[in-house]
């Protein structure tokens, strides 16, 4: 599903360059659920980005379903976002004067389905996260789990095949981030790949597998590994 | 189309729409309604005068020495001027068409006192007046020089027996019937027999609502004053202003020359007050499009830099650049357009008001259709440059938590 070879990030100023990651190498299976750890500055977020096509890496080879996306134009990299990516950001990202229904179809219009195709995919994604009650309302009226849930409900109503998720609990307490990375395992239990960046190792340990990042680079490719959909398997460290 | 969502946040964060779209729709009204006045003023000044106004000279002549003698002044200067190179005609008259200042009397086509009295501008012109002027006789003949009553003639005072006059006067003092011929009679009973009626010409006053109602009379001017009406062949007249001065001057050390002057010169000076009037509102419609415009810079700037996580994420999940692009034409689009219904409404309405309180004429739409398409491509241009900068957002500004 994800392929990366000796992936590379450089941030150049006039005055300095910064080498967010170093030949990064990462395979990611389908049906998967990796968690992606690593301190602050650790190039967690410029790996969720080159994988989720949002910025192009320096240097190394990106293959994406087996498609070279370093080939790949803007629009191409548009299509493949819409089309096989699903996206949870840590502050949701929600449009605030959009209601749920609207916000879920976002994605739907820039992919061009119908309407009566787009309010059957919102319905349906937004029952699958237990919103369906809540499609007029707008984000301001939701609990930040909610908002959570509806930004999942967006990421999955075009059928992605992997998803990527940054911190998508660093902005819900306890009790909601339950819920949330509950609703995440059941979507990987049916079948979509997961890609999960947190600092949180409690919500690592319940991934398949849970790379570390250290200074760009991977630290330690299998800190907790299991089987994947062996939910009642004891996480035990990888030494 | 995603139009639906986008009236939805427009209604939800609203203030601003609200303002660049009341701001267009003031602007509609102005601008339709100031272009449309502009274009009254320039039609009234480029109104056809009847007149060669382009190969006219005209110039003042006043006696002022014990010797002074004007007829034979006069006989001199029309000799003189007649024989300068390019002269088609010259007349003497009391007062310049279209100067701004001039004689007007009442006239009737009858001789009972309940006749209807018409206004007219008169002229005291010679035998040559109609080629000086360039005007066209429709009907009937030009003045014979056995009929211009010179200055000493003692019957100077009294109305002449003989008169030309425009069609306009013609077709009131007659009702359209044939004029040539007829007795026109003025306060004191005295007539004049038209002899000639020309198409069209100018009076004194260029504002004057009958301006085209004009009467001339083959006589000169009594007392020390005159002035000349002298044509010349296209492309002759800049070169007569100077001839013109020094050979009159030169002639007679008893009188002044004075104002020699081109007749759109005269004309021009008329037309001062419409013209300046004509600029201001079209400088006003250029500035307040450019406010307007400024003002539309400058919502969707701000818009686009507070919708820049916004934006961001929208790339993220699969907009492409002209996705971003489109959506803020569409939404300006939708912002003017609201303005411009609202403007429309407003221009009318303004416009009614003006036509009863100042007698302006009912808007011509054509001005309205301009306004609304200026409007239209004011708020497209305007918008291009802040939805090209909001499509260069990075789709990674969406994993930025700040």
């Amino acid at each position: 599903m994800l392929d990366m070879q000796d992936i590379s990030r450089v941030y150049r100023t006039d005055l300095v360059e910064t080498h967010a990651l170093r030949g990064l190498n990462l395979s990611v299976d389908a049906g998967e659920f990796v968690a992606v750890t690593g301190p602050s500055g650790s190039g967690k977020t410029t790996f969720l980005n080159i994988a989720g096509l949002l910025e192009s890496a320096t240097d190394g080879r990106y293959l994406l379903d087996g498609v070279d996306v370093n080939t790949l134009n803007d629009n191409q990299r548009s299509r493949i976002r819409n089309e096989k990516i699903g996206f949870i950001f840590q502050s949701f990202n929600l449009i605030p004067d959009l209601n749920i229904f609207d916000n879920v179809d976002v994605p739907l219009r820039y992919r061009g389905f119908g309407g009566k195709e787009r309010r059957q995919r919102i319905e349906k994604a937004l029952e699958q996260v237990g919103l369906a009650a809540r499609m007029k309302h707008l984000p301001s009226q939701l609990s930040g789990g909610q908002q959570q849930r509806a930004a999942i409900a967006r990421a999955l109503a075009g059928n992605p095949g992997f998803l990527l998720a940054d911190e998508p609990t660093g902005n819900l307490d306890s009790l909601m981030a339950r819920q949330v990375m509950d609703l995440l395992e059941e979507i990987n239990a049916n079948g979509t790949t997961i890609v999960m960046v947190t600092h949180d190792p409690e919500l690592a340990r319940r991934a398949h597998r849970n790379v570390q990042l250290l200074d760009g680079q991977l630290a330690s490719p299998d800190l907790f590994a299991r089987p994947a959909a062996a939910d009642d398997v004891d996480l035990q460290p990888v030494a | 189309m995603e139009l639906r969502p986008i009236l939805s946040a427009m209604w939800r964060n609203r203030t601003g729409s609200v303002l660049v779209a009341m701001q267009i729709a003031l602007t509609l009204a102005i601008v339709v309604n100031c272009m449309f006045m502009t274009k009254e003023r320039v039609d009234f000044v480029n109104r056809p005068s009847g007149m060669d106004i382009e190969n006219i000279v005209v110039a003042d002549s006043v006696g002022f020495g014990s010797d002074y003698e004007h007829d034979r002044t006069i006989d001199e200067d029309l000799r003189l001027l007649r024989e300068l190179p390019g002269v088609i005609a010259v007349s003497p008259t009391r007062s310049i068409p279209m100067s701004g200042s001039g004689s007007a009397n009442g006239f009737a086509g009858s001789r009972d006192d309940d006749a209807p009295r018409h206004t007219a501008n008169y002229y005291f012109v010679n035998e040559d007046i109609l080629d000086a002027l360039g005007v066209k006789l429709e009907s009937g003949r030009a003045f014979r020089d056995t009929e211009v009553r010179r200055a000493d003639d003692p019957d100077l005072d009294r109305l002449s027996p003989q008169v030309i006059i425009t069609r306009a006067l013609a077709d009131k003092l007659f009702d359209g019937e044939p004029a040539v011929g007829r007795l026109m009679y003025d306060g004191l009973g005295e007539s004049s027999e038209v002899v000639g009626v020309i198409e069209h010409m100018f009076g004194a006053w260029v504002s004057w609502s009958d301006f085209d109602q004009v009467a001339m009379f083959p006589r000169r001017t009594g007392g020390t004053q005159t002035r000349y009406l002298i044509r010349a062949e296209p492309g002759r007249r800049d070169a007569l202003v100077p001839l013109v001065e020094t050979t009159l001057s030169e002639a007679n050390r008893t009188r002044l020359v004075r104002n020699v002057r081109t007749m759109e010169e005269v004309v021009s000076n008329s037309y001062e007050g419409d013209r300046a009037i004509a600029t201001t509102l079209s400088v006003a419609v250029v500035l307040l499009l450019s406010v307007t415009g400024l003002g539309i810079v400058g919502l969707a700037s701000f818009t686009v830099r507070q919708r820049t996580k916004q934006i961001g994420t929208r790339r993220a999940i699969g907009a492409r650049k002209r996705d971003i692009i489109r959506y803020f034409l569409l939404e300006n689009w939708l912002m003017t357009t609201i303005g411009i219904v609202i403007g429309t409404a407003l221009t009318i309405g303004i416009n009614y008001g003006l036509a009863s309180a100042f007698e302006v004429e009912q808007l011509d739409y054509v001005f309205l259709v301009i306004g609304m398409f200026l409007l239209w491509l004011l708020g497209f241009l305007a918008v291009v440059a802040p939805a090209r900068r909001a499509a260069k957002v990075s789709p990674a500004i969406a994993t930025r938590t700040v």
